[in-house]
């Protein structure tokens, strides 16, 4: 009987185990997908590059932050695809890390959950003109998500259904 | 991780399974799933949790063609050798000079010096192999893509950047990221020498004087990069102990710290005397990373 139990119990558990790897397996197929889109959405611009934020909705708010370099004399875009997001995220982007309390939001935007969006760095220059008069050439930009917090998400074995991902795609003009 | 490394897990989940029920009835109080729950931990944190803090490194060919636009002129001969290639038996070199030998692809196909580049290609190829991402180059389509281009600079960079956009994929779905910054420090050093080199032949270049100090500011993440414990396998102490110094070095430049103080100052420029140091300890380093 106890052997019984035990082939039942670690056949569910195999099963279960299976089905998550498979679920897995498909989320990042489908971030691979999201890549390809947000590649498409940089031309005519060359790519060089990609960061994929991976997360997880918790009860509490979260941000994570990407830090992208920007080189003189370049124009860049960044492609971000938020359709491995099962809730909505807010982007900001701003001139200095999350240590400077004075930092300057250059822009923000949400609504990014299922979409595509493109940002070009000549519009974060105007911002960074307008706000900093004498600021000088933007040299990098710090790309932040704020991850709002969903009642009820499962903090410590996040699910399936809380996890994300925010593509985020570079490219540059030539 | 990988859909590979789950199925593996799963492989192994299963092969334990089966061996479990194979032998005596466990009591019951060791009936339990703890393992299951720490599987699953485990595969949250380190597929579903990025740092709180990351940062995005550029490609070597957007730096080769940030040099260029800069002024950077094409010199024959002061690339890494590919003769050098079979000497790299030790896996820090060969990751190392695969950075290296991928900035001297970049330098001579956006120089249009073609058949070089169709050179690196070779040697990469073979130092991708031992470091275990021959998958990016399996197939062997690349070669004959760049073969079929090789007159056209527009197909060879479009090329470059499907070796880069596929190095990258693998060593994500691999869990080879760390690795990144290895191959990264090979490739900026290799940068910053070809810039410095052409800068010492020709200081009127103020273009290619400030992509050198504007380069300065990757240093500190891929310094950060070659620090994350899953590098510490390998033996990155005197690597990291060098790029350290050239950041110490530059940090203490007057002209840093005042630019630094200077709120209002928009543009770094350093002194010939600045650049001359930076030079050296760039040489430096360059013939530790190639030399076997």
């Amino acid at each position: 009987m106890k052997r019984l139990l035990i082939i039942s119990a670690s056949f569910c558990f195999v099963v279960l185990f299976a089905q998550t790897a498979s679920n897995l397996t498909e989320f990042k197929e489908n971030i691979e997908t999201q890549k390809v889109e947000a590649k498409d959405a940089l031309k005519p611009y060359r790519y060089d590059g990609s960061k994929v934020t991976y997360f997880n909705f918790k009860t509490y708010k979260q941000t994570k932050e990407v830090e992208v370099y920007l080189f003189n004399n370049t124009d860049y875009r960044f492609s971000f695809n938020g359709k491995s997001l099962p809730n909505d995220i807010t982007v900001q982007i701003y001139d200095e890390d999350q240590t400077i309390t004075s930092r300057i939001l250059l822009k923000e935007f949400s609504g990014v959950m299922g979409k595509n969006v493109v940002v070009e760095t000549t519009e974060l220059q105007k911002a960074y003109d307008t706000k900093k008069p004498n600021g000088g050439r933007l040299k990098r930009v710090f790309v932040s998500y704020a991850i709002p917090g969903v009642p009820g998400a499962e903090n410590k074995t996040p699910t399936m259904k809380e996890r994300g991902a925010m593509v985020l795609v570079m490219g540059y003009k030539m | 991780m990988t859909g590979v490394n789950l199925k593996n897990s799963l492989i192994a989940l299963t092969l334990g399974f089966g061996l479990a029920s194979c032998g005596n009835s466990e009591p019951e109080d060791t009936m339990n799933v703890v393992d299951t729950t720490a599987q699953d931990e485990v595969l949250t944190e380190d597929m579903f949790e990025s740092p709180d803090v990351d940062y995005h490194l550029p490609s070597p060919l957007q730096v080769a063609s940030i040099f260029k636009k800069s002024g950077l002129a094409y010199h024959s001969n002061i690339t890494n050798s590919t003769a050098n290639a079979s000497k790299y038996t030790e896996e820090l070199k060969q990751m190392l000079n695969f950075g290296v030998y991928s900035a001297d692809m970049a330098y001579c196909v956006l120089n249009e010096q073609a058949n070089e580049g169709r050179k690196y290609l070779g040697v990469i190829t073979t130092l991708a192999e031992q470091i275990g991402m021959e998958a990016v180059f399996e197939n062997q389509d690349l070669m004959e893509r760049f073969d079929k281009n090789i007159e056209d600079k527009d197909s060879i960079e479009i090329l470059m950047i499907d070796i880069h956009e596929r190095t990258e994929s693998y060593m994500e779905e691999n869990d080879m990221q760390h690795q990144s910054s290895i191959h990264f420090a090979g490739a900026w050093t290799e940068g910053m020498y070809l810039g410095v080199y052409d800068y010492e032949k020709n200081k009127e270049k103020e273009g290619l004087g400030s992509q050198i100090t504007e380069q300065m500011a990757i240093l500190s993440n891929i310094i950060k990069g070659l620090k994350d414990p899953k590098n510490s396998g390998t033996d990155l102490g005197w690597l990291i102990t060098d790029l350290e110094k050239i950041q110490t070095t530059f940090d203490g430049f007057a002209s840093v710290q005042a630019y630094v103080a200077d709120e209002n100052a928009t543009e770094l420029e350093l002194t010939e005397a600045d650049f001359k140091t930076l030079g050296d300890l760039i040489k430096t380093l360059r013939s530790k990373i190639i030399n076997a």
